[in-house]
């Protein structure tokens, strides 16, 4: 399945999938080369088969047979990986919030995370070559965010047909518009996509007036023009432009008051890319990288009560980068890198909507490949970020590829990631008058907001937290993955990755008082120390030319090490049935909030010789702990969990010489409903799409 | 062994009323039983208001732990109450809640182990006019947390209310539960049932008639 790494490892097993017409149309140079390349493991491109740290990769075809939209669709059916709800959806990797994970398109960042979040129902995946995900800390590469890892989304730059057109209708009246184009002439490539995507939304929660999805206009487009200016230097410009206007029924609740709201949202992103690449020689090449990207959201309420709710954020951010390819020997490879970044936020749950919030990156990172032999391979890198608004980081990693024969090999990897303090936990300057008019500070003037309040006689009382506030550091996880990869034979093959990441000087929002209404008053502090352990286990069995089995398991650990510790030290009560107070059992603590121990996926496909498939994919997530229900602000047996859930989904479709393909498909086919707990899991859901890819004149 | 101790006298306490608490042997002072009330009413909801805030008519319930029964609002100003209800408020008879020499603290750790009040404990009083309690009013504060995704109360684990009686004798109070039957609603209930099932205590006290700080 998306576990192609196994699949392609297997040479000539995909001989049967490439005489398939639809990677004839599709020229996907991932299955064509058998092994393919990746380039955000070590940022150089590297034969996957070569890598020292483990990699997925979701290719075109995978993407297209499942019938994912959205990024959202095909990342849940990973292993290791699960969505997660509220302010959008994003992704838990190993356990981690989606604030850990960075997200990249063609290697650049997105901006625009709300709490931390960044909804990944904004990217398309009309024109998506693959995905490469990589877990563990990557920071010594990418700096902030990339803690749990990375998840870089590669656009299509192959010269295939030069128009394609696409369109699905599904459940919801969900109906989602294709067009791409490209053209070439001996120097220069241009690719063109525009998506159109609208859907009703939907509400699964009986008798609510708030849709669960809200009715969404979504339109995007990308560009890409590529130039060879000699046969040693080109030059390539990426742009990416998203529109939404979502419409809000929201219901909110605070201190039992439930407060309805009405309006509109309007988000728009835009990504501009130039790069300009050029290669002194085999051994030498460089390039220089300029991004820009701005993300501008504006929600516009109007509460039931009359008030006005307005929330805008405008985050903005540049970059340049040059990064230097070197290669040494025949054995060493160097990567050098510098840049600087400048972002700024502008929020009205800032100080002053007006006010450009600034913070100013500089940062240099030098990676080092050493291969002595074929058999091992040893990649040491290193990154230190320096900037305005917070300390310093630094970010060191290790990792090594012992190939033992031609059936067994081996990835280790240790690496430290950071996440520095965003936006919003520094700055944030928030109350929030459609839920009961509490308010958030960011730490870096949370002091100085609730002095000047209490001196206008505004607080009620403030908390021991208060007189911790000082200023944030940044957030480090010390990973370590250890990955065994069995070819077992030319139809089987499997893999075992164990993992462990620690993370200390969590950053959490804290109450640090209250208003004399009684509302609360919260700001950030580096309180929490956590840890994720666990391995994940994935398999693949090609049954025959036509059909294949894949599956892969997670099982997860997440703790937070100061909760354990004042278990251990007896000072964490739990309630039994009666309501009478006991210790609390270290056996009883089940962890972080929203991790579940277990998650499985299987996945049965078929692919005729004459462009017919069909895949069915099954999803089971074990229970995750939600709510706290008894006060002792530790999550254990006696709290509050969703349930364990499987979902299945299942594609068809069939690919003609024409160049047409069509498509059905069914999410959710036992239709399993939890509106409280997966608001991004609408019932069953019914759709079917047809393609349309002009035929090059050969 | 003082575990075993504390799952002894829990499991006394489990039978339902008035069963003397097994007391280590070296307490010599007189057992004092542990006594639950029931669903206790405190301003209970009367329907939802149009600000989507629930109504109620704003009573406030006032009990005495010395005689273990209700006493009637009209003898709010006086010292036979020593604890009054009003939904999460817990008002004790002082300051500016009535005229008896009451207070109270929240002691963290389990009502069994609570023997003796320390020694350094000091009882705080109440002052509406600086919206100041002797049992703190706000979620995670004194007794309870407020869920504001599920709207739902429930009591802190390790919490105890240390009480000062109106006429200056020591009692010791666990919220158990704060919805009607003494059971905490799942989050998936109805918004009726959180609506008017909610604001009926569940609490047990022991009282020290005797004026000493032990139990």
């Amino acid at each position: 399945m998306k576990k192609t790494r196994y699949l392609l490892i297997l040479l000539g097993l995909f001989q049967a999938v490439n005489l398939s017409a639809q990677t004839r149309f599709v020229k996907d140079t991932l299955e064509s080369n058998g092994d393919s390349v990746v380039v955000t493991a070590t940022r150089t491109e590297r034969k996957l088969s070569n890598l020292t740290v483990p990699v997925t990769i979701i290719n075109a075809k995978t993407i297209q047979q499942n019938g994912s939209l959205r990024l959202t669709d095909i990342l849940k059916e990973q292993t290791g990986i699960n969505l997660t709800s509220g302010f959008g959806a994003g992704i838990q990797l190993q356990g981690l919030n989606p604030d850990y994970t960075i997200i990249l398109i063609n290697g650049e960042p997105l901006v625009g995370r709300t709490a931390g979040v960044l909804d990944l129902n904004r990217i398309a995946l009309g024109n998506i070559k693959k995905i490469e995900i990589v877990k563990g800390p990557s920071s010594s590469l990418y700096g902030s965010e990339a803690m749990a890892g990375v998840i870089n989304i590669i656009t299509d730059a192959s010269m295939g047909a030069p128009l394609t057109i696409g369109l699905r209708y599904g459940t919801y009246n969900t109906v989602d518009a294709n067009l791409e184009t490209k053209f070439q002439t001996k120097n220069f490539q241009y690719q063109g996509f525009i998506n159109s995507y609208n859907t009703d939304g939907y509400s699964i929660r009986p008798n609510s007036n708030s849709r669960v999805r809200t009715p969404i206009e979504r339109y995007s487009t990308t560009q890409q023009i590529k130039w060879n200016l000699s046969s040693k230097t080109n030059f390539v410009l990426n742009t990416r432009y998203t529109n939404e206007q979502i419409q809000n029924e929201i219901a909110v609740s605070n201190n039992g008051v439930t407060i309805y709201s009405i309006g509109k949202e309007a988000i728009q992103d835009l990504n501009v890319s130039a790069t300009l690449n050029h290669r002194f020689s085999k051994k030498l090449k460089t390039s220089l990288r300029t991004y820009t990207t701005t993300y501008d959201a504006v929600q516009n309420l109007l509460t039931i009560n009359g008030l006005p709710y307005r929330d805008v954020l405008n985050h903005n951010f540049k970059r340049i980068e040059n990064q230097t390819d070197w290669d040494l020997s025949k054995n060493i490879q160097a990567v050098f890198g510098v840049g600087a970044v400048l972002e700024g936020v502008k929020s009205s749950r800032y100080d002053s909507e007006k006010l450009r919030k600034q913070n100013d990156i500089q940062y240099a990172f030098t990676q080092w490949e050493w291969k002595p032999s074929e058999q091992f391979t040893l990649i040491g890198g290193v990154r230190f970020d320096q900037n305005t608004q917070f300390a310093s980081a630094y970010s060191p990693k290790l990792s090594m590829l012992y190939k033992l024969n031609s059936k067994h090999q081996f990835r280790f990897s240790v690496g430290q990631g950071f996440k520095a303090p965003d936006f919003r936990q520094l700055f944030l300057d928030f109350t929030n008058a459609a839920a009961g008019s509490y308010s958030v500070f960011g730490s870096a003037q949370a002091q100085q907001v609730i002095a000047r309040l209490d001196v206008l006689g505004q607080i009620g009382n403030l908390f021991p937290n208060y007189y911790l506030l000082k200023a944030l550091k940044p957030e480090y996880s010390n990973g370590l993955h250890l990955t065994w990869d069995w070819k077992i034979n030319a139809r089987s093959a499997v893999s075992l990755q164990l993992f462990r990441n620690d993370i200390k000087n969590l950053i959490e929002s804290q109450q640090v008082g209250t208003y004399i209404t009684g509302a609360q008053i919260y700001s950030y502090l580096n309180i929490g120390r956590a840890f994720t352990t666990g391995f994940e286990l994935e398999g693949q069995h090609k049954l025959n030319a036509n059909w294949s089995l894949g599956g892969g398991y997670q099982y997860l650990r997440t703790g937070d090490k100061d909760q354990i510790a004042d278990i251990k030290s007896g000072t964490v009560y739990t309630k039994n049935s009666q309501g009478y107070s006991r210790l609390m059992k270290l056996n009883e603590y089940v962890g972080l909030p929203n991790t579940s121990k277990h998650k499985l996926q299987a996945k049965i496909n078929y692919n005729s010789p004459k462009g017919y498939y069909l895949n069915v994919r099954a999803i089971y997530r074990s229970k995750w702990a939600v709510n706290n229900n008894n006060g002792n602000e530790v999550f254990d047996n006696g709290d509050v969990f969703a349930s364990g859930y499987v979902a299945i989904n299942s594609a068809a479709g069939k690919s003609f010489k024409n160049g047409i393909s069509v498509q059905a498909g069914i999410d959710n086919i036992s239709n399993y409903i939890d509106a409280a707990n997966l608001p991004n899991l609408p019932g069953r859901t019914f759709y079917t799409s047809v393609k349309y890819q002009l035929q090059k004149n050969k | 062994m003082k575990k075993n101790l504390r799952k002894i006298a829990m499991g006394l306490g489990l039978c339902i009323a008035l069963v003397a608490c097994s007391k280590d042997e070296e307490t010599i002072v007189v057992p004092v039983s542990a006594i639950t009330v029931k669903d206790l009413a405190a301003d209970t909801v009367t329907g939802l208001g149009a600000d989507g805030r629930p109504q109620s008519a704003g009573t406030t319930t006032y009990y005495s732990l010395v005689d273990n029964k209700i006493v009637a609002s009209s003898d709010a100003a006086s010292t036979k109450w020593d604890i009054a209800f009003s939904s999460t408020k817990i008002l004790v008879n002082c300051g500016t809640s009535g005229p008896g020499i009451g207070g109270a603290f929240v002691f963290k750790g389990l009502f069994d182990d609570l023997k003796t009040i320390p020694v350094d404990s000091s009882f705080a009083t109440d002052n509406s006019n600086a919206a100041s309690f002797a049992i703190p009013l706000g979620s995670g504060r004194a007794w309870y947390t407020y869920d504001g995704l599920t709207t739902l109360v429930s009591p802190i684990a390790g919490r105890v209310l240390v009480i000062r009686t109106a006429t200056g004798k020591f009692a010791k109070i666990e919220i158990l539960n704060y919805y009607k039957g003494g059971v905490t609603l799942p989050a998936t209930a109805s918004v009726s049932d959180k609506l008017f099932k909610q604001r009926y205590y569940t609490f047990r006290y022991a009282y020290q008639p005797n004026g000493a700080k032990t139990f």
